[in-house]
């Protein structure tokens, strides 16, 4: 029978193998097969991946130990949802989702009607041939069918902490994001291949753009709640390798859309677009496979082969090499000469790339510098989150300065003393918030002053630019998606310099029946209970919370103790408000009297996932109402 | 030399400058927020005593690990070859045990002694610090 499964699943890959092959026949010029169209070939190259894909499903909720991978990575007591992430919890497995997506985008592509024949040609080309590397590596270096011939009882378990719901769904999010890419770098190459990188290329290539970075930054953003609450440290992001390497694709991601936007209203900046398009797959791709390579030493790291880290380092430099060598022999071609004055919308756009770029650079030298140390002088050390938050502030700070500048100008010429007229009112009241908030809160550091009002500013005219206040009704404009991005932007920047100032954390050797107390809130430590569960047994402490003798709810901080693989987790309790999150964490004890509890009180924690939640929303809303639009101008 | 060869040329110096300053920026700032990581051995041979932050891994010695409440506690962290005492106050992480790798950050005494500000935790109890397992290699001590 796994014999049988085997022989299917390896044949339907190769089935891919041979039609990626005949997809990419358009870039070599045969165009003498036409039995059938490109999106019935692409449906097929789908659909064999997406077989495969269910059967190792198939093979994971069955538990069929004969197969390598369900051997290693899942166990029959496991909960069946976490059977279900076992699938792309592990290297092969995530390599067969990572190609479905690749795939899945080819096959959409195909499908849509908002490009030529040869462009869609040439495109679906490109996108097959890498379709066909992937395979490949799959097939050779990473099989997820491979079987033993042992016969073993059961599974070796997955990483408790992995069984999480979030982190069930992370990757998948994540890889859209990542893959999305993929589309968008094959669209630039048949850009450069046919010179054609001008309006309607950016048109076409917007809402892929815009779905894209949207998945890209929920992926992020799954991520990081996942370390917060999963990971106990009261942190959100720790500028951990693994974290930097999915930062880094979204930086240039971020500008490659600002591009987008301006080459499809302004017809320039080719280019620019085509550079940050192929930095920001090439990024993704190092962001995917280096976590997964061991090249990276960080606290994410499960499951590490520096041999396949090889492939990746080859796969990259081929990818890079022609991409750029096709650059440098076509942008000439591409180019347009552009003539615009230096106070209009493409000015403050180009200024916010470069500083993206800017912050990509210090992110990419925190990044790389240990792993240049350790190779050339032998020497290990690590780079500590000031290094980020001093060189990242006063980027930020000009960053926040022309995101509130740029959308007030023109495409084409502004007078910067009338939109300072325009704008008095928001100026007037922000001065006045942040001047009431300095003086309340004590404030006297001078970036952080800064940083409080300009994103409060950021907020009123994003909101205020994206709405038409009518009398008494309030409609959406069309630029209702970027208005509500940049404004949650500001939220969100907002909420992380408050958090960073006002976290408190106190560590407490605490004794069943005691009072415990953090900032104005008194922790009431009421019993320990001890529970013996399906697959972990834990110990359960429970703690009710309040505030001026008023009651706000009940901690279950829990210590699990797994036996398959054995593995010690604690699961932090957090009672969310308003304005900030109550958080217990619990420890092994140490000794017998006592239970040491860590206690974190973070605000604006709901204000900054707020921001997260409206960032991504504006990312969809362009994508969809672009597309919209662009239906519109095609029948028209 | 044509005209626009000449304004791409200074373009592209200019760039080159800003580009050249603002790494030197950065590497600068960076080299002032790294924090090493040494051995027992190499952290007493190279004297790192001081007021600057470091880590120190190996492995926590077998019945070295003293509690006098508060949370605080003593252990002695060693690489096979020298053993260094060390303070820290705080919650342990679930994964620390005698005889398991363990990383801490914190300040090198005069005296000797490890301040320790934070002991590093890692995933499952099999993970073993890859700066531990290097150093242990180095020493001798490793066993696969």
């Amino acid at each position: 029978m796994s014999l049988v499964i085997n022989y299917i699943a390896n044949s339907l890959l190769i089935l891919c193998l041979v039609t990626s092959l005949i997809q990419s026949r358009f870039l070599f010029k045969i165009q003498n097969y036409n039995l059938l169209s490109i999106s019935q070939i692409s449906a097929i190259q789908f659909l064999s991946i997406l077989i495969s894909f269910f059967i190792l499903i198939f093979l994971f909720i069955t538990s069929d130990f004969n197969f390598d991978l369900v051997y290693f990575h899942s166990h029959s007591e496991k909960p069946l949802i976490y059977k279900l992430s076992g699938v792309w919890g592990n290297h092969e497995g995530s390599m067969l989702l990572w190609i479905l997506i690749l795939v899945l985008f080819n096959f959409l592509f195909s499908l849509s009607k908002s490009s030529s024949q040869k462009f869609k040609e040439i495109t679906v080309a490109v996108q097959s041939l890498m379709i066909f590397g992937f395979v490949l590596f799959l097939l050779i270096l990473s099989n997820p069918f491979n079987i033993n011939n042992e016969n073993f009882n059961d599974g070796l378990g997955l990483n408790p902490i992995l069984q999480d719901p979030l982190l069930a769904i992370h990757p998948p999010i994540l890889y859209i994001g990542y893959v999305g890419f993929s589309l968008i770098f094959s669209l630039s190459i048949t850009g450069l291949l046919t010179s054609e990188v001008d309006k309607k290329w950016a048109t076409m290539a917007k809402p892929w753009v815009f779905a894209a970075w949207s998945f890209l930054t929920a992926g992020i953003a799954l991520g990081s709640y996942w370390a917060y609450y999963e990971l106990g440290w009261g942190g959100y992001w720790f500028w951990d390798p693994v974290e930097n390497a999915s930062l880094m694709p979204w930086l240039s991601a971020t500008a490659l859309i600002h591009c987008v936007v301006v080459l499809q209203r302004r017809n320039t900046m080719q280019s620019w677009t085509m550079v940050l398009a192929i930095l920001t797959f090439s990024l993704s791709l190092a962001g995917t496979f280096l976590v997964r390579s061991g090249v990276l030493n960080s606290v994410h790291t499960f499951a590490s082969d520096p041999g396949r880290g090889l492939f990746i380092l080859i796969f990259l430099f081929i990818i890079l090499s022609s991409s750029f060598l096709l650059f440098a022999l076509k942008s000439e071609k591409i180019n347009k000469p552009s003539l615009h004055n230096i106070s209009s919308r493409n000015t403050g756009i180009m200024v916010n790339n470069w500083l993206l770029i800017s912050i990509l650079i210090v992110v990419f030298l925190g990044t790389m510098y240990p792993l240049a140390t350790d190779l050339l002088y032998n020497q290990s050390l690590t780079v500590g989150p000031q290094y980020y938050a001093i060189s990242i502030t006063p980027i930020i700070i000009l960053f926040l300065f022309f995101m509130i500048l740029s959308p007030q100008l023109n495409w084409g010429e502004s007078k910067l003393l009338k939109i300072l007229n325009e704008m008095r009112y928001i100026l007037i009241s922000c001065l006045t918030i942040t001047f009431l908030t300095t003086l309340y809160y004590d404030l006297f550091n001078v970036s952080e002053v800064l940083i409080i009002f300009l994103s409060l500013i950021l907020i009123m005219s994003s909101l205020s630019s994206g709405l038409n206040f009518k009398s008494t009704k309030v409609t959406v404009k069309s630029n209702f998606g970027q208005s509500m991005a940049h404004a949650g932007f500001g939220i969100f920047i907002l909420a992380v310099v408050s958090n960073a100032v006002y976290s408190q954390e106190k560590i407490y050797d605490a004794k069943v029946g005691s009072k415990l107390q953090l900032d104005e809130y008194i922790f009431d430590f009421k019993n320990i209970v001890q529970e013996e569960k399906v697959n972990f047994n834990s110990i359960k402490a429970h703690l009710s919370l309040s505030k001026n003798g008023k009651d706000l709810g009940d901690f279950t901080p829990e210590i699990r103790f797994y036996s398959d693989p054995p593995t010690i987790t604690s699961e932090t309790s957090i009672i969310h408000q308003f304005f900030s999150d109550v958080y217990v964490v619990m420890n092994v004890p140490q000794n017998q009297e006592s239970i040491s509890l860590r206690l974190h009180v973070k605000p604006f924690m709901n204000i900054l996932w707020l921001g997260v939640v409206m960032i991504i929303l504006g990312g969809i809303i362009t994508a969809i109402l672009n597309r919209k639009n662009y239906i519109e101008n095609e029948i028209n | 030399m044509t005209n626009t060869v000449k304004k791409r040329l200074i373009k592209f110096l200019v760039s080159l400058i800003i580009f050249g300053i603002a790494i030197l920026i950065i590497v600068y700032n960076l080299r002032d927020n790294i924090v090493y990581f040494y051995s027992p051995s190499e952290i007493i041979k190279n004297n790192q005593t001081g007021s600057q932050i470091v880590r120190l891994g190996g492995l926590v010695e077998s019945e070295s690990v003293v509690s006098d409440g508060d949370s605080i506690f003593h252990f002695r962290i060693t690489d096979g070859q020298e053993q260094i005492s060390v303070k820290y106050q705080g919650i342990l992480p679930n994964l620390f045990a005698e005889e398991k790798g363990v990383v801490v950050e914190g300040i090198y005494m005069n005296d000797g002694r490890f301040i320790a500000n934070k002991v590093l935790a890692k995933h499952d109890e099999n993970y073993m610090p890859p700066e531990v397992i290097k150093s242990l290699k180095e020493t001798g001590k490793w066993q696969e």
